[in-house]
């Protein structure tokens, strides 16, 4: 399956719609709108609409919401979802302190803690 | 850095059935589960099983859990328990995050059983309190014995939808309305049934418009939609409600073996992005195995046998298990799962919507598709309802193929037969005699068998249901009898209330109705 | 909003009742159940306001997944209230973007 989006085709005009301001991404509070006009802006893929609106970068990590994005990033773009490369999983993929993550350790994770 | 033989990820059904297998054959075996408690989703589900024997068939969820947690135990499986596996790297090396601190393991065999989670639809509104997962509800009032409201709007017929439901009205809590923007009922019709005849409307091709409210949702409108799923205006109806549950579907959490390199592909059928796997459940990456939903969203009783297999599949590839052994395991293991995944809701006709006929040839109710019930002009196609036998005898409105035969080891008469082929449709027989020992009636994970007696006296009848409520009926107490559709048909007398420990929880109801009401009454409740 | 007795689990097992705040306001739980459960048993539903609209959220997948029931819980934001327990004279606080008020 060939997951590269073909970045010459014309998508045309951003043309709003009645639920844009549906709020997508409950973490950090993306709507519709932004990330329909995301694509419009270029970002054609699921990394650089997550570099671009944080969707999915907050607490919960785009646990609800990836697979939203997806459906209506690949809409815009006219595309079938499962043509979109889903954005990359990479540790930690539980949020983590800072602080925690820097605090490697030799002792075993016991039964008891 | 340790090193461990086998390293498990999530003590859910898969985890745990995977764990149990390799370190019965003297492998050593760690679980790491991010949860508090052991158990997976097992806990919470309250219902009958459905399968055969081997399968735990009409053993509830939670009881499979304890066993299960018991036979690991027994192993000698360590189960360790908030302990969170954040990444998977080269050679199998696993980061485990545990109170403050990160520790990291390196696993010879990793089994991956990190389950699903739950798929939710933006509407307006969706995000006020009150907006909630199914799984939240059932995880609220089974696990912690607090209801999520007291009116109730469910959005999903899927199984999930329909189960959580009736747990829902199960703890007192009531269900306006049951929404599915699909046309038909997407999960069992046993289970849809027991909703619709405690009086949940059904409406199918509708969606949520939006759910409002200040603080929290206090009101929300639904609409039908048309072909294309857009909401067709005029159609509106609203409900005043305290929750919305949404039931639209699980999708694998298989970020970590994605992360770890595995090849995944997407598959809708099997709800998303899914690891590549063998008939053993290993992953394009030779010693890392996937198991459970995070392969491929399916019912509890497969996880369990997806991860016995790989676990003995590990223990294998370890030394620990003969190619022969093994062979003959896994022979049994294939045969058990492949048992499961035959009838209607078989994975392969997941999103299927040309199936009009059973196995046998019976038309499939389109009443229980489109309202959740099968209707009156509907229910006597099928083999387990018989009318006209003289004295008690069953009536199995079990109506489309689901692989399930409990009833028929319940019944010691024979008067119930399934035959070889678990997902066929029971069949009453007729030559044999009821004793009423109602065992049939209990023991259906469905609740889609009744003893009906249309003769019993001049001008009555009984029926006998299965009864999961509370409080529950007396003898001499008077209520109403309602029908399918959970509309009140006339009154009722209850004559007799079971209640064993072989029961588990299903009481046994028998009502007096007026003759004409035999096949009609199907429900009971108390005036109040 | 608690289940005296349910049809198949009986009386829910629980540990001893507890006294807790919620935004100063004592309150009764059971220890151990997770905070949130305290919380809508005794009808409380919002348990924070937005960073960037200011809208109330409150329990969403009450399994740790989705952090929407997120609160300042003994001074410590962000925590996640569907799975932490309660325990004895707890603060638990209404959280504002990423602070209490």
């Amino acid at each position: 399956m060939a997951k590269i989006i073909d970045r010459s085709i014309s998508i045309g005009e951003f043309i709003p719609q009645p639920d844009d301001d549906l709020i997508i991404c409950r973490c950090e509070e993306v709507t519709k709108g932004e990330i329909r006009r995301a694509v419009h802006d270029g970002m054609y893929t699921m990394t650089e609409i997550r570099r671009y609106l944080r969707t999915g970068m907050g607490l919960c990590q785009g646990q609800t919401c990836s697979k939203l994005v997806k459906g209506i990033v690949a809409k815009e773009l006219g595309v079938p979802a499962d043509q979109l490369e889903g954005g990359t999983s990479r540790a930690p993929v539980r949020p983590v302190e800072m602080k925690i993550l820097a605090n490697e350790s030799e002792k075993e994770v016991s039964k008891h803690e | 850095m340790k090193r461990i033989e086998l390293i498990v990820i999530g003590a859910g059904p898969a985890g745990l059935s995977a764990a149990i297998e390799a370190a019965k054959t003297g492998m050593e075996v760690v679980v790491f589960d991010e949860n508090a408690k052991p158990g997976g989703q097992l806990f919470k589900q309250i219902h009958k099983f459905f399968g055969s024997k081997e399968h735990r068939a009409k053993v509830r969820g939670y009881k499979i859990g304890q066993e299960l947690l018991e036979e690991a135990n027994k192993a000698g499986v360590n189960v360790i328990l908030n302990a969170t596996v954040i990444g998977i790297f080269e050679n199998k090396e696993i980061t485990v995050m545990a109170e403050d601190r990160i520790v990291h393991y390196k696993a010879d065999y990793l089994i991956v059983a990190t389950g699903a989670s739950e798929n939710m639809v933006p509407f307006e509104g969706w995000t006020l309190p009150g907006v909630i997962g199914a799984g939240a509800a059932q995880t609220l009032i089974n696990l912690h014995g607090v209801k999520p409201g007291n009116k109730i709007l469910m959005l999903g017929s899927g199984n999930v939808g329909l189960v959580v439901s009736y747990q829902l009205l199960q703890a007192g809590c009531e269900v306006v309305a049951l929404v599915d923007a699909a046309k038909r009922v997407g999960g069992y019709g046993v289970h849809a049934a027991k909703v619709a005849r405690c009086g949940v409307p059904f409406y199918l091709s509708h969606t949520i418009v939006k759910a409002e409210g200040e603080e929290c949702v206090n009101k929300v409108t639904i609409a039908e939609v048309d072909e294309s799923w857009h909401t067709i205006s005029g159609t509106e109806k609203q409900f005043e409600v305290d929750t919305i549950c949404m039931a639209v579907g699980l999708s694998p959490m298989s970020q970590l073996l994605k992360a770890a390199g595995c090849m995944m592909i997407e598959d809708n059928k099997r709800g998303g992005v899914v690891p590549k796997t063998d008939s053993y459940g290993q992953t394009s990456i030779k010693g890392i195995y996937a198991s459970g939903d995070v392969s491929g969203i399916e019912e509890a009783s497969s996880a369990m046998i997806e991860g016995r297999i790989s676990g003995i599949a590990a223990a294998k590839d370890a030394g620990y298990l003969s190619e022969t052994l093994f062979q003959e395991k896994v022979n049994s293991y294939h045969k058990a799962i492949d048992c499961l995944r035959q009838g209607m809701f078989a994975p392969e006709n997941r999103g299927r919507t040309d199936l009009t006929s059973t196995e046998e040839g019976v038309l499939i109710s389109q009443s229980l598709l489109t309202k959740g019930y099968v209707d009156e002009t509907e229910i006597y196609r099928y083999p387990g309802v018989r009318t006209g036998i003289k004295g008690v005898h069953p009536v199995i409105e079990c109506t489309q193929n689901i692989p399930c035969n409990p009833c028929q080891d319940a019944c010691q008469r024979h008067c119930i037969k399934i035959g070889n082929s678990i997902t066929s449709l029971p069949v009453v027989d007729e030559t044999e005699i009821c004793s009423g020992c109602g065992m049939c009636v209990a023991f259906c994970s469905g609740q889609a068998i009744f003893l009906v007696n249309e003769e019993y006296d001049e001008n009555y009848a009984t029926v006998t249901l299965p009864y999961e409520f509370l409080p529950l009926p007396k003898k001499g107490d008077q209520g109403k009898a309602f029908d399918r559709s959970g509309t009140e048909v006339c009154d009722a007398e209850v004559v007799e209330v079971r209640s064993a420990k072989v029961m588990d929880h299903t009481n046994l109801v028998t009502i007096k109705v007026s003759k004409d009401m035999a096949m009609k009454a199907r429900f009971y409740k108390a005036i109040v | 909003m608690r289940i005296e007795e349910h049809p198949i689990l009986g009386v829910p097992e629980k540990g001893k009742k507890v006294l807790f705040y919620f935004d100063g306001k004592p309150m009764e739980g059971y220890e151990g159940e997770p905070i949130a459960a305290a919380l809508r048993a005794a009808g409380v539903l919002v348990h924070r306001h937005t960073m960037k609209q200011d809208k109330p959220r409150g329990i969403f997948c009450a399994i740790g997944r989705c952090t929407d029931c997120v609160m300042v819980v003994d001074g410590k934001p962000n925590i996640r209230t569907c799975v932490t327990p309660l325990t004895e004279g707890m603060k638990v606080q209404t959280q504002y973007g990423v602070s209490p008020k």
